[in-house]
């Protein structure tokens, strides 16, 4: 499968593409059950999802959390669940919660998109996070900067440790 | 008000200006022929797309053209490409997982 695909459509949202070698009901189990999902929503590599309650039913509330493996910093998110459609949509609020990682990533909730859609045996999923206001949108970029600016560095000393 | 390039690519008349002159340099006049809004409102675009450091003015004899400053597009990439890294890291994860899960589901058939 092709990677991920992010782009903005607009001033405050993200949009990510990316399609599955798996029909689409596999795909909405993984996204909706939390054992399967604390499998593969671990993130950056170097942390654990430690957290992942979800009552993906409409108006229940979900629990993610992050870890880092090296020095127990975490992070999160927390919403609730606005609209369901089995094996096509789902969206839900994203509140950050910055725990003692420090990082501000705005205070809003924003709102996540997510719809799948099956031709063929393959499941493309779209995922898009819009932001409450552009502010909050570019205080993430920020965070993303940095974070990516980590995880390179990280790269780089993995390389070099290798020479 | 803060501008900056997320700003200038928010609008479809601004990313179609960039696109044109990624190409090369063009004068306002020439960029206002592209399009079916006014001139002023292209005008106003160009200024916006200025004041966002994605393209500056050239003065070349008696015209003026608007050149794209592409290491200022770049860092949009950069922060796109950031993006996508950490989204594909949790999906290539999934593929693994849905192989999985669509190998359990083949053995609970045969069952």
């Amino acid at each position: 499968m092709k990677p991920a695909k992010a782009s903005l459509p607009s001033d405050t949202e993200v949009l990510v593409k990316r399609s599955f070698d798996a029909p689409v009901k596999l795909v909405w189990r993984a996204y909706m059950e939390p054992d399967l999902m604390r499998r593969w929503c671990s993130g950056v590599p170097g942390w654990s999802m430690p957290v992942c309650e979800m009552d993906m039913r409409v108006g229940g509330k979900y629990r993610w959390r992050w870890r880092s493996d090296e020095n127990g910093q975490e992070f999160g998110f927390t919403g609730e669940v606005l609209e369901v459609v089995p094996h096509a949509r789902i969206v839900h609020t994203q509140i950050y919660d910055p725990g003692d990682l420090g990082i501000s990533m705005g205070s809003e909730p924003s709102i996540v998109t997510v719809t799948f859609q099956e031709a063929g045996g393959i499941t493309n999923m779209t995922t898009t996070i819009k932001f409450a206001s552009k502010a909050d949108r570019d205080e993430a970029f920020a965070t993303g900067m940095t974070d990516g600016m980590e995880m390179s560095y990280k790269r780089l000393d993995g390389v070099l440790a290798e020479v | 008000m803060r501008r900056d390039v997320f700003q200038a690519i928010a609008d479809p008349t601004r990313r179609a200006i960039i696109a044109l002159i990624a190409l090369q340099a063009m004068t306002p006049n020439a960029i206002a022929e592209h399009f079916e809004a006014s001139r002023q409102a292209v005008s106003k675009h160009l200024r916006i797309l200025t004041e966002c450091e994605l393209v500056t003015q050239e003065q070349k004899g008696r015209e003026i053209y608007y050149r794209l400053e592409i290491d200022k597009m770049k860092e949009i990439d950069k922060w796109l490409e950031q993006v996508q890294e950490i989204w594909e890291g949790n999906f290539k994860r999934l593929d693994a997982l849905l192989a999985e899960l669509k190998q359990q589901e083949k053995q609970e058939r045969k069952k």
